[in-house]
């Protein structure tokens, strides 16, 4: 029995720490500024959360052992058996449904609602027990575009289709979506504010947006003969193109506005001190204080601005949108771009090869 | 075709390569030789632009690494050491990406990579995403791109490393014929065998210094030897408890 707690002890070390990562939002302009703007009004906006979070939670922790390994420990049948019934009990979301199970048993909680955050779990389970199914399947299919960009903004799609930002901002516009064809009328200012909350959804990955190209990548962007003005607007590109139809059902001049100017405002920290992304998880985006702020102030002015003073007023956010990718793009051609990349600092830590 | 003078490349207070002087001519294939930290990879990426210098020049294909980094990368194929690959494209989109960046028309671009693909045994893999891909597939999809422009100077960082006999024989095959038509290769690698076979040039580096500079003539009999004899052979630690029967 040592060697089972042994590994399981392990195996709940690895799960909490993956569990962490997905807790990252935390420090994303959207969830501060909800938080500290809404308060216990927001408290459609953190359901919405908690359910695309609750998806990458719902992992089955037996699969972070690899199979090799997993095969060459000399377990028992018996001990094999009990791993494979104990393992899902290190995941805090299985003492999150049995918790809701005793609360169905007393009546406190419908079995309704049990069912529904049980379909959740489950299908969490389901969609990571087959490997890279997302990724390979339906990521495979994501179109590219005619040139030099194409594959770069293809690569930046499907980057930008694994993180949970996206989903989390889909759903919020879907259901504008759902609610308007079916006859409620939201108000124009409701919908800015909504638009505000899709941007800003999408705002963490405007500020690390080289995230999920470390290490490997990087190194590609620096060797690649490509200007760095048009490595940024790949990356640009595709955010717009991610961001466009989640914004129609919304206010999508103003929010096309706020996209520019997140994007303009997150440069810097995606060229200069960009941070490792992962994929299946919230943007971590820099530091709230102060560029988060800055982003946020400038989504929720220029949307309110687009939005009362009419679609002219787009021409600057263009225009300085212009300026930050022509500026960042050659800090890339300078080769002085990226030198704080979270690996770099691991990596000065040891003697380079 | 790579002129080094006095190069030098800090981290904090550690500097990684120490006033490094060599030439490489048109043509060559130089083998950059020497133990884990030696600063053979950080030369590598000084030289490509990877990381910027902390002081020395450097010349590669006649442009200068700090003041033509754009012509530079144009005229230079690279295989970084972390192969420098993308998680969510697949191989040949990793190709496609290559020809479409260096400019390739379509038709030369498709021949090239069929050829490619062919050589380096990548046919099978070739709609695999990198994510999916084995270590010995994503060295040589990494090869494949610094290979598809057919460039002038061709910077490879352990080439052979995680790669096939069968592969290793090839690529072997495609440097020297590549070297013979004028490009000027530079390799990083620990096999000393292999170094010899396909170098012409053995640059061999310590504790990021030069400690030797000269051509395959100059070594007589295997370069194991002539490099044990600079770089010294430590006798293994004893570790006394490993193994079962009893003396």
């Amino acid at each position: 029995m040592a060697r089972l707690a042994a590994i399981l002890t392990a195996l709940g070390r690895a799960t909490g720490r993956d569990q962490k990562s997905v807790f990252s939002f935390a420090g994303n302009s959207f969830f501060v500024v909800s938080v500290l703007v809404m308060q216990d009004a927001g408290l459609f906006v953190y359901l919405l959360v908690a359910l695309v979070a609750i998806i990458p939670l719902s992992t089955d922790p037996s699969r972070k052992i690899p199979p090799s390994r997993l095969g060459s420990w000399p377990l028992s049948r018996a001990e094999r058996w009990i791993l494979r019934i104990a393992s899902p009990w290190v995941n805090p979301v299985t003492w999150l449904l049995a918790g809701l199970a005793i609360a169905v048993l007393a009546g406190t909680v419908t079995i309704g609602l049990w069912l529904f955050v049980a379909a959740i779990v489950l299908g969490g389970v389901g969609v990571s027990a087959i490997p890279g199914s997302f990724e390979h399947a339906v990521l495979r299919h994501v179109p590219g575009l005619p040139g030099v960009l194409n594959q770069l903004v293809r690569k930046d799609l499907r980057q930008i289709l694994s993180t949970l930002d996206v989903y989390l901002a889909a759903l919020l516009s879907g259901v504008t979506a759902l609610l308007r064809q079916s006859g409620i009328e939201i108000s124009a200012h409701g919908l800015m504010i909504l638009t505000v909350l899709v941007v800003l959804a999408l705002s963490g990955h405007t500020l690390s947006l080289f995230g999920r190209d470390i290490p490997g990548g990087l190194s590609r962007y620096r060797v690649l003969p490509l200007r760095g003005w048009l490595s940024i607007a790949s990356k640009d590109l595709s955010v717009l193109l991610v961001s466009l139809p989640l914004l129609v059902p919304l206010r999508p001049v103003a929010g096309l506005g706020a996209v520019l100017v997140a994007l303009a405002i997150g440069h810097r920290s995606s060229v200069r001190a960009q941070g490792m992304q992962f994929p299946w998880r919230f943007s971590r985006g820099a530091s709230f204080l102060p560029t988060g702020l800055v982003q946020a102030v400038g989504i929720a002015s220029v949307t309110a601005i687009v939005f009362v003073h009419g679609p002219l007023l787009l021409v600057p956010c263009v225009v300085g949108w212009g300026w930050s990718v022509h500026h960042y793009g050659q800090d890339i051609d300078r080769g002085v771009a990226w030198l704080e990349a979270s690996v770099s600092r691991r990596r000065s830590i040891r003697r380079p090869d | 075709m790579i002129s080094c003078r006095a190069i030098r490349r800090d981290f904090g207070d550690f500097t990684a390569v120490d006033n490094l002087t060599f030439e490489v001519p048109a043509g060559t294939i130089c083998s950059l030789l020497g133990p884990n930290g030696a600063g053979k990879s950080t030369t590598i990426k000084v030289l490509t632009g990877l990381l910027p210098l902390s002081g020395g020049d450097a010349q590669v294909g006649g442009y200068d690494v700090k003041a033509d980094l754009a012509e530079l990368k144009r005229s230079i194929g690279v295989l970084p050491d972390d192969l420098g690959l993308f998680d969510s494209l697949t191989v040949a989109e990793h190709l496609s990406l290559t020809a479409a960046v260096g400019r390739l028309d379509s038709q030369t671009a498709r021949l090239r990579t069929g050829q490619l693909f062919e050589a380096l045994d990548l046919e099978s893999a070739r709609d695999t995403f990198i994510s999916a891909c084995s270590h010995g597939m994503r060295k040589k999809t990494a090869l494949a791109m610094a290979l598809l422009p057919n460039p002038k100077v061709l910077f490879l960082d352990e080439p052979f490393e995680g790669v096939d006999p069968v592969t290793s024989r090839t690529v072997c095959e495609l440097l020297c014929h590549a070297a013979r038509k004028g490009t000027t290769i530079l390799l990083t690698t620990h096999s000393l065998s292999l170094a010899q076979s396909v170098g012409t040039q053995f640059v061999v580096m310590l504790d990021g210094q030069l400690a030797w500079n000269g051509s395959a003539s100059d070594v007589d009999g295997p370069l194991e030897r002539h490099y044990f004899e600079l770089v010294g052979s430590q006798q293994p630690r004893r570790v006394d408890w490993l193994g079962w029967r009893q003396f």
